[in-house]
């Protein structure tokens, strides 16, 4: 499989288990760019340094920590945090299944998909296709990294997406915000459908395009032709800059399935 | 409690101008880890490197390019990007409605509740058009100088505002390069069954993060230095293909 997963493991419902693996399913739609120097053009790399001895950290070299007072840190291992909850570090376990449109959308967090890996296409499709019909989602936990995720599977045109969801106790009361007064009269409710009514559509994400990337490519294009583009120099080592921000990708990857929002 | 107002807007629609204050929905508190440096337990810090001189480089030499093609860039100047940035406006511009059911989670971003503005009109009968219609608002607006993309939902009273993403930050089905395995209409029948068999209503109170109060004492425990057991992960045997009915039947015995 050429995709490149997240994590592995097993999603199960009732007896059946499936091995699969998790992908992401969303890619920041953002314009790239890439730091130069100044000087040379040459392309930038992100490394990370030791503050104290000022060199270079190769990657054999990082440890978690949890900070328990300044500058103390009680060190962790991979080994150790998939210990705290053995049986959910490796396995997605669908405890029972909900009809989605009962979630209140401010629940749902980040979405992946799940993808089969060997000898699981046949249960996996299984999945998908009876979610389909009764138009049901599975809701399971797992672990990944150092925090618990509460999700729900669904099927979404043969594939199956995995949602993270929020705790109900990281979901903000919103009982104070509503209207003192909900009194509508029958006119206003009358005019106020029949506006919504005229604007009625199709839901089509794909026709709207982020304006301020536009504006970016504008000014790209427009650059381009005052200007011919830079070259960098060649080095030995071709491996470019990295991921935006290497610690942070490295702590999401390490600890979370969730990605900017 | 809600949290403060983070933004003000006035939602825009036909002849209808519904004036907002933003509130973050959500609010997350978890135990956080830092990368450390294992030998001397320090936390590691990033730095840019020319890799032609293979040495640091400060802020002040660098610059930002695009990549044409491999190893050539157009240089970007900030300021002349700062001025690409959309111009701030209270505007929440609703583009047309569509059936909620319609937009995929997978779009769903951000979430924040909207409270009325003082003296605005129009809201309470918004909310309520929304809820009995199940309709959302596609809107658009402008907040600290991002343009946004977003849904206007309700499912009570308050007015939520979700961030939907667009449609090329969405990876789509197809690129997963998903199989189709046929399958028997007795295996499909007996998975519906099934379904229909562990199905409940959706009570999220119900579910508690039980792993934060575990990792805490772990924390805790290693903190005195007491040793720690590690227990290996539990690993769940991929049933076979050949077995899938089976399974499902002895699942659905069990689950009856």
């Amino acid at each position: 499989m050429a995709v490149q997963g997240i994590w592995s493991g097993t999603i199960s419902f009732s007896l059946v288990a499936i091995p699969v693996q998790l992908v992401t399913a969303v890619e920041t739609g953002r314009v790239s760019f890439h730091l130069l120097h100044k000087t040379d053009y040459s392309r930038l790399t992100r490394k990370m340094i030791c503050p104290e001895e000022g060199t270079e950290v190769l990657r054999n070299e990082l440890v978690r920590g949890y900070e328990i007072a300044p500058e103390r840190y009680v060190l962790m291992t991979d080994e150790e945090l998939e210990s705290v909850s053995p049986e959910r570090s490796r396995t997605i376990e669908i405890i029972e299944f909900i009809d989605l449109k009962e979630v209140d959308p401010v629940y749902f967090d980040h979405p992946y998909y799940l993808v089969p890996s060997k000898g699981g296409e046949k249960a996996y499709r299984l999945l998908a296709e009876v979610m389909r019909r009764t138009n049901k989602a599975g809701i399971a936990k797992f672990v990944l990294g150092e925090r618990e995720y509460l999700v729900a599977v669904k099927s979404s045109e043969g594939a199956l997406e995995l949602i993270t969801l929020h705790y109900s106790s990281e979901i903000r009361h919103d009982t104070d915000l509503a209207p003192k007064k909900d009194a509508v009269t029958a006119d206003e409710d009358r005019r106020v459908k029949k506006s919504i009514e005229k604007m009625m559509q199709e839901f089509d994400s794909g026709k709207y395009a982020d304006s301020r990337r536009k504006g970016i490519m504008d000014l790209l294009m427009k650059k381009a032709k005052e200007r011919p583009p830079v070259e960098a120099p060649v080095t030995t080592e071709e491996e470019g800059e990295g991921p935006a921000d290497l610690v942070a990708a490295l702590e999401e990857s390490m600890r979370k399935v969730k990605g900017s929002a | 409690m809600a949290a403060g107002t983070v933004w003000k807007g006035i939602i825009h629609f036909g002849d209808t101008d519904v004036a907002v204050k933003l509130h973050t929905a959500v609010g997350e508190e978890r135990i956080q880890f830092h990368l450390l440096h294992q030998p001397d337990q320090v936390r590691i810090r990033q730095q840019m490197f020319c890799a032609l001189e293979n040495r640091p480089v400060s802020a002040e030499e660098q610059s930002k390019g695009f990549e044409v093609e491999e190893g050539k860039y157009i240089l970007v100047d900030p300021e002349e990007l700062e001025q690409t940035a959309p111009e701030n406006s209270r505007m929440i511009e609703v583009h047309e409605f569509v059936k909620t059911a319609q937009i995929d989670p997978l779009f769903l971003g951000r979430v924040y509740y909207l409270e009325p503005d003082v003296q605005t009109k129009g809201y309470a009968a918004l909310a309520r058009a929304l809820r009995e219609l199940e309709v959302s608002g596609i809107c658009t607006w402008t907040m600290r100088k991002r343009s946004y993309l977003g849904a206007l939902q309700t499912s009570g009273n308050v007015i939520r505002l979700s961030t939907l993403r667009y449609a090329d930050e969405v990876v789509a089905v197809e690129s997963l390069a998903l199989q189709d395995v046929p399958l028997s209409e007795k295996e499909l029948k007996i998975g519906s069954d099934l379904i229909a068999q562990l199905t409940v209503p959706f009570e999220p109170q119900k579910y508690k993060n039980e792993h934060e109060k575990k990792l805490q004492e772990m924390i805790e425990k290693k903190a005195r230095g007491e040793t720690i057991t590690v227990l290996p992960p539990k690993r769940l045997k991929p049933t076979e293909p050949d077995n899938l009915l089976q399974v499902l039947e002895a699942s659905l015995k069990k689950a009856a």
